[in-house]
């Protein structure tokens, strides 16, 4: 067992429905690092963070989180691993019937018997790490998307998780938000020496903060590597992916048949 | 924190207003407390039919309520119906013992109620005796029976 | 598809085959969703409530109950008018208009209460549940609580299934009362029935139990079922927004039919033998 590694991932295969969706993917996040985790659209990253926090369940393989299989473990012990895991979906999931201060709280008032007092001034902390502590009475109804994510993210790292996954956290943000996550990340990471997964298929924004990327592809890691190095990779799919080009091994077209039989055959279905 | 204090108010009055509507069922519409209130005492009578009297049907004297009926079963020396009553003990030594007890019906086709006449007699009706005269329940088809073989007979 | 393509698929394909294997599939299909419900069920209700859950509670009491109380108290009172009115026209025939209490009261205790409040209820707070559920679930509010580590059954589904436990049977007393009190307002106050045989015939003919008992009785059944409904619906859509109102629909598709099948079930086994 490798103390550095706080998230190993070895063999999982899992399929929904008829649907392969990994088949084999080996991965590890080594502690206090930046994880990416990339992938064109529809690869199942989402999929990954859930079967990281054990919401699904594999078909084959394991998932061990500091040293504990996380898909064997009881109920009750699940749920004491995930007070060490921060996540943030890609919407912020804020509770909407909950105030930002409220947001943030909950966490605390459902795993720590602290005193009101204590409570509130933690969670201003995690506010004015985020900026947004004067923010507190607002409801999440009326915030952007960018200051909603901001606040998902003070409330994830509200119990000082060791591990904390970003679900496609640059998706839709104007450029400032973005350039405002991409800090926060960068700065949580590293003034609270945690460590984190970000699964992304924003390329420049997530190699800019990554300490090592996976790239996956078909159920499994195509490519691996630092950022420096998966730049010059000269795999085709790689650097289709990297260097966002159009066609390549990803083809632009959906599967069809031939195009000028299609045409000139001139039936509507089949 | 002032908002969920009226919210808590609101529900609050809800639960309350449920409670008051189901007193209000059971008081009003079914009659539950309309027997009369405070002590009563108890009266029997014999009827030869009781035709739709029904346990909780008033007893009237005059046509004002002062009891209802507690009890209907059969009496199985006469093989006819023993009707209980409990009436407003205010009446206790007031009824004359001759008093006659008839079913009678409100309306054409209202409910059935116990009617009581008094008497002249000096002695009086005291709690757990009984009415000895009596006059059955009206039951129309009897009545047309009655009414038919009068006219064949003529 | 093309005939071509069926044929070369094979027998299996063939319409009545192809029939029994969909109404094989609907029906496991349906057992699979029964199941899932029942489990649903049994998981959300279990447990002891805690503080924090009244809490919870009384919030969805407001947003389930007072919130459809208005609905539910304009629609008794219409309905119970409409009732004296009817009533009376086909009563004074026979001359029995004095049995117009007993008839409104009767017919709104036993059935158009529990039924209609129901049915309203399905529309006004049904819908609602299943389309804030299933909010929760699209923005992923469900999953994220999870990964806090509450138990999203307990915490968002429980609170809810009670207070629709709850505020259905007191609606339908309110139904019930301002019905009645709209039935007086037409035949006494108006169409001149003596008010005294008005509440003496009622009186005479409802049993506490046998009529107000039995009437709560159902609405509590339609109370569980109603929001049983809603609230599966909610948690089990696919969460997109096609999803949420395609699942709100149902709700209300499936508790109207619940409700009134139930009602024929109900009212054969409480009422089947009085004459």
């Amino acid at each position: 067992m490798n103390d550095s590694l706080l998230v190993d991932v070895e063999g999982l295969h899992f399929s929904r429905g008829e649907k392969e969706i990994f088949r084999g993917l080996d991965l590890q996040v080594p502690r206090g690092k930046i994880t990416a985790i990339m992938g064109p659209s529809g690869t199942g990253k989402t999929t990954l963070l859930k079967l990281i926090g054990g919401q699904l369940y594999p078909d084959a393989g394991r998932v061990r989180i500091a040293g504990e299989d996380v898909h064997r473990l009881p109920r009750r012990a699940l749920f004491r691993l995930r007070r060490r895991m921060g996540m943030l979906f890609q919407s912020g999931a804020l509770f909407s019937d909950l105030s930002v201060y409220e947001n943030v709280a909950f966490p605390l008032r459902v795993h720590t018997d602290l005193p009101e007092a204590m409570i509130r001034d933690i969670v201003l902390m995690k506010l004015e790490a985020v900026g947004l502590r004067g923010a507190r009475a607002l409801m999440p109804s009326e915030l952007s998307g960018g200051m909603l994510r901001r606040v998902a993210l003070a409330r994830a790292i509200a119990l000082d998780p060791e591990l904390i996954l970003y679900d496609e956290p640059f998706v839709g943000q104007d450029p400032i938000s973005m350039g405002v996550l991409v800090q926060l990340i960068k700065t949580v990471n590293q003034a609270l020496g945690l460590t984190a997964v970000v699964v992304s298929h924003d390329i420049k924004e997530t190699l800019s903060i990554a300490d090592y990327v996976y790239v996956i592809s078909d159920g499994r890691v195509m490519a691996h590597g630092t950022p420096a190095t998966l730049d010059v990779d000269d795999d085709d799919r790689v650097r289709q992916f990297i260097h966002g080009e159009p066609d390549g091994p990803v083809p632009f077209h959906y599967p069809a048949p031939d195009y000028f039989t299609d045409i000139m055959t001139g039936r509507a279905s089949s | 924190m002032k908002r969920s204090k009226i919210m808590e108010f609101g529900v609050g009055l809800f639960m309350l207003a449920g409670i008051l509507g189901l007193v209000f069922l059971g008081l009003r519409v079914s009659g539950l407390g309309n027997g009369v209130g405070g002590d009563t005492f108890t009266l029997n009578a014999n009827f030869a039919n009781i035709g739709g009297l029904k346990v909780r049907s008033k007893v009237t004297v005059a046509g004002v309520q002062v009891g209802q009926v507690t009890g209907i079963e059969l009496d199985p020396k006469w093989y006819d119906a023993r009707v209980t009553m409990a009436i407003d003990s205010k009446l206790e030594g007031q009824l004359p013992r001759d008093s006659t007890a008839a079913i009678l019906t409100a309306g054409l086709l209202g409910e059935q109620y116990v009617g009581l006449s008094l008497g002249g007699a000096p002695d009086t009706l005291k709690d757990g005796d009984t009415i000895r005269d009596t006059q059955q329940a009206l039951v129309l088809e009897e009545l047309i029976q009655q009414f038919v073989s009068n006219m064949v007979k003529n | 598809m093309s005939d071509e393509h069926a044929r070369r698929r094979g027998a299996s394909r063939r319409p009545p085959v192809r029939q029994v294997v969909a109404l094989g599939r609907g029906t496991l299909d349906m057992i699979d969703a029964l199941g899932r419900a029942g489990l649903f069920l049994m998981l959300s209700c279990l447990g002891i409530p805690s503080r924090e859950g009244i809490r919870l509670w009384l919030r969805q009491m407001h947003f389930v109950g007072v919130m459809s109380l208005a609905i539910v108290l304009v629609s008794g009172l219409f309905i119970g008018m409409v009732l004296a009115l009817q009533g009376y026209t086909i009563l004074v025939d026979f001359g029995a208009e004095d049995a117009l209490g007993q008839m409104v009261a009767l017919s709104l205790l036993r059935e158009l209460a529990p039924v209609v409040s129901a049915l309203l209820f399905a529309g006004r707070a049904g819908s609602a549940l299943t389309a804030e559920i299933g909010l929760m679930k699209a923005t992923e509010q469900l999953t994220s609580m999870e990964m806090i580590g509450v138990d999203p059954l307990r915490r968002v589904i429980a609170p809810r299934l009670w207070a629709g436990f709850v505020s259905l049977p007191l609606l339908t007393i309110g139904f019930s009362v301002v019905g009645i009190w709209g039935g007086y307002l037409v035949g006494v106050e108006w169409l001149g029935v003596f008010e005294g045989s008005y509440w003496s015939n009622m009186q005479g003919s409802v049993g506490f139990v046998a009529d107000i008992g039995n009437g709560l009785v159902k609405s509590l059944v339609f109370a569980m079922v109603v929001t049983w409904i809603a609230v599966f619906q909610g948690y089990d859509l696919i969460p997109t927004s096609e999803g949420i109102s395609r699942a709100t629909t149902r709700t209300v598709v499936y508790s109207s039919l619940a409700i009134l099948g139930l009602d024929f079930v109900l009212t054969a086994m409480m009422f089947g033998e009085i004459g």
